[in-house]
Formats: structure tokens, sequence, C-alpha cells
């Protein structure tokens, strides 16, 4: 009995050692933002707006809230676990348009590179058929 | 969530720590590091942001169509059909389609509450040797959060369609406030019933009834 407890405990102080690294291992402003963006050759800002609804309602987010002017959209994923994410479109120099998604996990913001570029994907799709003019 | 999981599993150990003999307590100290284990670290999936096998399906479920109808005429028929099941309308945005609403429910109906009592004895199995006290059966008259929000936009492909897209999740309050469940609503026949009521709206709608 003593011994399961014995490794119980160890298990739980080394399982969320992960965790507690993550605290002090955040990267720089200037990292994270060029993780969470992704610049469009497009003006369309109406086109890329829909498309960002569009690509969260496929990924299970219920839309919060959502400003055409201010060009930002949030909403909530839940199942055992909640995101939440925030989208917002920028004009930037060029005909350009630069997207930022960046998004919640339960507690903690998420920081890998791996998600945004899973949610990128997604929305290069969906661009990619509203851009031309495809549901 | 890591904190209060803590807490409640301390608060476990000690409540049967103070009626418990030594071996109920080691068992419930282990049962604690368990769920501490579980709840604890927990991860982002690797697929949060990825098209799930279902999504395809999800979308089918959620999309209607409607013809012959303006974008006022959809967005006011949807509004009146939350109205009519008492939602009240959080946000609007026109320009995007975009139309939120909520509600605050009572969560017990029968066919629910029998799951749930299902999961409670489940859950007083995990919480070995504890016994079941009559709070165990926390769940049965609980209220839930729902949330539902539209997308109302026109067609890319045809003039005078509009396709409205229809996504809904709800938390379940267990008695003593803390979220039983959490989920995104996929059965078919909830989102059918909606859209059969919206046919209706959109038709009164159109009468100017």
């Amino acid at each position: 009995m003593v011994r399961i407890l014995l490794v119980l405990t160890l298990f739980v102080f080394t399982g969320c050692a992960a965790s507690t690294a993550a605290i002090t291992a955040g990267g720089s402003q200037v990292e994270l933002r060029q993780m969470q963006t992704r610049e469009y050759e497009t003006i369309d800002r109406r086109g890329v707006l829909r498309s960002v609804v569009a690509t969260l309602q496929d990924l299970g987010f219920v839309i919060d809230k959502a400003d055409f002017e201010l060009a930002t959209i949030s909403a909530t994923k839940l199942q055992k676990y909640e995101i939440r994410i925030t989208v917002t479109v920028r004009e930037r120099d060029g005909g350009r348009l630069a997207v930022r998604a960046n998004a919640r996990f339960n507690e903690k913001p998420i920081e890998d590179p791996k998600s945004y570029q899973d949610f990128f994907a997604t929305l290069d799709k969906a661009m990619f058929l509203t851009l031309h003019k495809v549901d | 969530m890591i904190s209060l999981t803590t807490r409640r599993a301390s608060e476990e150990a000690h409540r049967s720590g103070a009626r418990g003999t030594p071996r109920s307590q080691g068992c419930t100290y282990s049962a604690a590091l368990v769920a501490l284990m579980l709840a604890g670290c927990a991860t982002l999936p690797e697929d949060a942001f990825r098209l799930s096998e279902s999504a395809l399906e999800m979308r089918e479920i959620q999309v209607r169509t409607y013809e012959d109808v303006t974008g006022v005429q959809i967005l006011a028929a949807s509004s009146a059909v939350l109205q009519d099941l008492g939602y009240a309308i959080e946000e609007v945005e026109k320009e995007l389609g975009v139309l939120s609403a909520s509600k605050r429910a009572d969560a017990s109906n029968s066919a629910e509450v029998a799951g749930k009592i299902a999961l409670d004895v489940a859950d007083c199995v995990l919480t070995l040797f504890l016994g079941c006290d009559n709070d165990s059966y926390k769940s049965s008259k609980d209220v839930q959060d729902i949330k539902m929000t539209l997308v109302v936009l026109p067609d890319l492909n045809q003039d005078g369609v509009y396709r409205v897209r229809l996504t809904m999740q709800r938390i379940v309050w267990a008695k003593d406030g803390t979220v039983y469940e959490q989920e995104t609503i996929s059965d078919a026949a909830v989102y059918q019933a909606f859209f059969d009521k919206l046919s209706k709206s959109v038709f009164l709608e159109k009468e100017g009834v």
C-alpha cells in the first residue's frame, strides 16, 4: 500500500513538471506575433472575415462576438476542455491583410506554433473557397 | 483548475479522515492522487485546430438554405424564433450575419437525469470506499446555460438565397455550482427542431404576420 502511494506521489510531481517549466519558457513578443499572424494577398476584408467565421464553425467553435468595423471575432469551443479564440484582421501595406489569432486552452494561453499552423491551414482552405466563390 | 482539484481532493481526504478508518484514508489519498494526475496535467488535444472526421457531417446538420428572402427577413425570422424559445439575444452583427443568444434552463429532463444518476453512481465507485452519501446525487436539480449562434449570410453562388448555420453549446451546472458537463451539441434532431421552427417563422415573416 505504502509503496503504491509513493509511486503515485512521484507521478504527480514528475507529471506536472512540464507545465511549470512553461511559465518561464515563454517566447519573445515578436516570436509570438509571428506565430499567431498570417498575411494574405487580398483586400477583401469581408471575404476574409467570412472565411474566419466559417473556419471557426467548422472547427466546432461557437461565435461569441463579431464586429465587422473592428474586424474582430471571438469564439469558444466547449468539449471536455475549453478553448477561447480571438481573431483580428488588419490592413497591411501593399494590398495585404494580416490575420492574427490568439487562443487560450482552459486557463493557459496557447503558445505552441503547431496549433496556429493547424488553424491557418484550415483557414487557408476556407479562404480559397470563399475568395473563389464556392461555399 | 489544478488548485480547484487539489482543494477538492484535500477536502475529500480531510472529510474521510475525520470519520474513516486508516485503510479508507489511504484509499482516499490514492484516489485523490489519481484525480490530480488526470485533471492537473490536462493538455491541449493535438487535433483541436484540425477538421475532425465528422466536420462535414456536422456542417450538413447545422446548415439550411432559404430561398426568396431578404437579409432583413431572414434575420428577423431567426430572432423571432430565438425569442419564441425564450432566448435573450446577446449579439447581433448584421454585416457578418452573426446572431447569438443564450438562456438558462432547467437541466432535469428525465432522460438526462437518468444519465447523470448513472454517472453519479460511477462517480461513487471511483471515489473508492468513500461511500455515496446523499449529496452524491447532486446533479438531479441543476441548471444549464445554453448558447446558440446563427450565422446568416447570402449564398455566394445564388442570388436571393440565404445560408443559415446554427451552432449550439451548453454548460450544465451541478447544484454546488461546479461545472457538471460542457459540450457542443451535436444531436441532429435538436438542430432539425430549430430549423422546422425557422422555416415557419420565415413563412410568417414573408406573409407579414
